[in-house]
């Protein structure tokens, strides 16, 4: 390649930057799912407005938005989890959104209470456990997890992860502050092994033997056993999951959600966008492809799902998450559970 | 005085190259500058930090540095002084084959090597059923530090290989000559006359490894070693306390400007090492024997098996299991992402260097060199250090100029890329320039005013190092 043709390279690499883009209806997503694109492109189909995704980690977006602000060409936010969106509600970022739908198709506690944020699937933080080595009846709460019997026994990934942040803000919120630090330093002194990896590491480890008992989303052991890899096939096949909290609270509950942002100049297709992700053609999508739980009730769970039983879900309204999220990485850090 | 030396020298030699790389200076080094104020702010959470997370933070940095470090010594000179002294079969192939580690990530060695702890599983329950929790805990945690120091080093080594390589080819073949005359076997020589020679080499190629094991976010998360580079992002999103984000960074930064420091001053004390005779003729590569010859393959092929054939042959597997089950769903979108963001940079940066270096090649003055040089500094900085800095001042520049927004545009990632990387450009567009130095005379006598767009007689002399990197 010549000089002269490497610098003309330079120019158009600075030039596609600026480029106006075609961009309708743009959503800043957390959420890494081809179903995400099928449904987005089923919203086109029926509704001929385009939708552009731009997909980055929670953080990154919403640094992101918080230094475009008004000037930001997104309409609207989705999430993996609660915390961030009442972190982005918070910051002053969400419209308030009056749409019927949304409010009867939504229950309560997976709803902002300001009509600012709505949540679409449900994710349900359990235990999932090796039947060769621990009796169903041995398992009971999330709290039993601190007792000296699990001593080297549980696994969990690392406490950056959101999904724990959310389960030791629900701690708070059931429990205190407090109590929910002595939670997390006696489940940490329980571990089988310093907090690493991911979920499905947690699974593969328990399978394997180094656990008994690891704290993670239902779905990631959907998503085990429809691994490519056939070993990981047959590890998931050795594991049960059980919904912990039943006779009490529920189990803790997180959802993916999305929200209007205020400076959106399209509030009401990108309404129509979260509406459809609440219709029942939506809806039925995440059991089926993502092994969330749908959000709405009376959508029929997969196959999967309906052989991990049904449960009593915790009913905490998830905008608390917010307001105890950051307490929750104080307490982690207190807790050495890093 | 200043007053002075502004109006007498740097006005007069002030022109449009030399002003254009002056900006060019500030703009990379305003990131950096931007963290050393954010230093003196105290985060809400810093005192927090202090008491819990802080110490676990550093003692493990200094452990996974210490140990990358060592392992990697311990792979590359023996492999480095093999392929530099002897002949032996696959030795030709070899040379080259031992930097393709560097093709391979240390986020994505992780996700292969993390295999190893679980492989070893069934031991560990053993050691726990046997000796009791604690004593498997130690294991599980010897086990994975282990493998991650031990595959950090797999992936780095060859920083520490190309210095001491390139070192132990310029020994004068005399010395060595003269020492085997003496009577000195070859472990001696290698140790008391080519070791110490190659002294500065092994402190660079340390140097670097060092500060990539500082760099390392992805590998550390997931193995479970919360390091500085962790805590920088966990302190900024977690706690969402930037300032005091801003403030481990500002550490590390501090840190590494030390070590910068104390690897030049013993560069300059040992220069007179690097300096090869040129009457000298480089060794002749010696034959080995085929015992010996066996023994110095696998010198060679350890550290590039962990480095580079074990990841590959794990990666090819996996990408097999996948297009079987799902097809071939190759993600060419983000691969054009990848690649277009990587040549993008690498063509700003290989422009910004030759404009830097050809400006301070018209004006060869110490106020010109130094800002050039410390605008290379970003190399030396964790990639986690440099975004939080470039943060801050895309976030100041947002919030003043209305019409665009530059955190979370290409441009951001961009210029955190031209930060950070300077060095990797400015350094082959350097050592060209200098081969070619009497070219830029002969321009002069051909017509060219100085000051004339290098493009017509330096550029096409240089095109070879501007397309090819080489090692720092």
């Amino acid at each position: 390649m010549q000089l002269k043709q490497t610098f003309y390279l330079t120019f158009i690499c600075l030039c596609a930057g600026i480029l106006p883009a075609n961009e309708p209806l743009v959503v800043y997503s957390h959420r890494h799912y081809a179903a995400d694109e099928e449904l987005f492109a089923s919203f086109t189909e029926s509704t001929g407005i385009p939708v552009h995704v731009l997909k980055a980690g929670a953080n990154e977006l919403m640094e992101r938005l918080k230094a475009e602000g008004e000037r930001t060409r997104a309409d609207i936010l989705i999430t993996a989890d609660a915390g961030r969106l009442d972190e982005a509600k918070a910051a002053g970022l969400l419209a308030q959104i009056h749409s019927e739908i949304l409010k009867t198709r939504i229950p309560e506690p997976y709803r902002d209470v300001d009509s600012q944020w709505f949540g679409f699937p449900r994710r349900a933080r359990v235990l999932v456990y090796a039947p060769d080595r621990v009796n169903p009846e041995e398992l009971s709460t999330y709290e039993d997890l601190a007792h000296p019997k699990w001593r080297g026994r549980l696994l969990c990934r690392s406490s950056n992860n959101i999904y724990n942040q959310s389960l030791l803000a629900s701690m708070i919120a059931a429990h205190g502050e407090g109590p929910a630090l002595n939670w997390a330093r006696d489940v940490r002194r329980n571990m089988a092994r310093p907090p690493q990896g991911s979920d499905r590491d947690q699974l593969r480890a328990v399978a394997a033997g180094l656990g008994d008992v690891a704290i993670v989303n239902t779905y990631y052991l959907g998503l085990l056993l429809h691994s490519p890899d056939p070993r990981e096939r047959a590890l998931a096949k050795t594991l049960r999951i059980f919904f912990p909290n039943q006779q009490d609270r529920g189990t803790h509950m997180n959802i993916s959600g999305g929200a209007v942002l205020k400076s959106s100049s399209q509030k009401d297709n990108a309404t129509r966008l979260l509406e459809f992700l609440v219709s029942d053609q939506a809806q039925e999508v995440f059991p089926a492809v993502t092994y969330e739980y749908p959000v709405v009730e009376g959508i029929e769970w997969s196959d999967l799902q309906k052989s991990w039983g049904s449960f009593h879900a915790d009913d905490l309204n998830l905008s608390q998450l917010g307001e105890d999220g950051r307490k929750s990485v104080q307490l982690f850090n207190l807790a050495d559970w890093e | 005085m200043l007053k002075r030396w502004f109006t007498r020298t740097f006005l007069h030699e002030l022109d449009l190259w030399s002003g254009t790389a002056y900006l060019l200076c500030l703009l990379i080094l305003l990131p950096l500058f931007a963290l050393l104020l954010g230093l003196s702010q105290r985060g809400p959470m810093w005192e927090h930090l202090a008491d819990t997370v802080l110490s676990g933070y550093v003692l493990n940095t200094l452990w996974l540095t210490a140990s990358v470090a060592l392992l990697s010594v311990l792979m590359a000179v023996p492999a480095a002084w093999l392929l530099s002294h002897f002949d032996f079969p696959g030795s030709p192939l070899l040379e080259w084959a031992m930097v393709l580690p560097l093709a391979v990530p240390t986020y994505v060695a992780a996700f292969v090597y993390k295999q190893v702890p679980e492989a070893a599983i069934p031991l560990l329950i053993h050691i726990r059923s046997t000796y009791g929790v604690d004593s498997y805990l130690f294991a599980e945690g010897f086990i994975r530090k282990g493998v991650l120091a031990l595959f950090m080093a797999g992936v780095l080594y060859p920083y520490l290989y190309l210095s001491l390589r390139a070192a132990f080819m310029v020994q004068r073949k005399g010395m060595i000559e003269a020492a085997q005359v003496l009577g000195r076997g070859p472990g001696s020589v290698f140790f008391s006359i080519a070791l110490p020679l190659a002294h500065p080499a092994l402190i660079a190629g340390i140097s670097l490894i060092s500060m990539e094991v500082l760099n390392d976010y992805g590998a550390v998360y997931f193995m479970g070693v919360p390091t500085l580079t962790v805590g920088v992002f966990r302190t900024w999103t977690g706690l969402g306390d930037l300032a005091s984000a801003v403030r481990l960074a500002g550490l590390m930064l501090l840190g590494i400007v030390i070590v910068l420091a104390m690897e030049g001053r013993h560069r300059g004390r040992a220069r007179f090492t690097e300096t090869a005779n040129d009457n000298s003729t480089p060794l002749l590569r010696r034959p080995l024997s085929r015992r010996a010859s066996i023994g110095a393959l696998l010198v060679c092929l350890i550290p590039l098996t962990i480095g580079f054939i074990a990841p590959l042959i794990q990666l090819l597997y996996w990408a097999y299991l996948s297009i079987q089950r799902f097809g071939n769903t190759i993600p060419w979108q983000r691969m054009g992402h990848s690649l277009l963001l990587a040549l993008g940079t690498a063509c700003v940066l290989t422009f910004i260097a030759v404009i830097l270096i050809y400006a301070q090649r018209l004006h060869p003055v110490r106020w010109l060199r130094q800002p050039i040089r410390l605008a290379g500094i970003g190399y030396a900085i964790p990639g986690a250090v440099v975004a939080v800095g470039v943060m801050m001042f895309l976030g100041f520049i947002d919030q003043r100029f209305p019409y665009y927004t530059f955190i979370g545009s290409v441009y951001a990632i961009g210029f955190g890329y031209v930060v950070r990387f300077l060095a990797v450009g400015l350094h082959p567009v350097r050592a060209g320039m200098e081969r070619v130095c009497g070219s830029l005379d002969a321009a002069s006598l051909l017509g060219h005013s100085p000051t004339h767009p290098p493009s017509r007689i330096n550029l096409p002399l240089i095109r070879g190092t501007l397309f090819f990197r080489r090692p720092c």
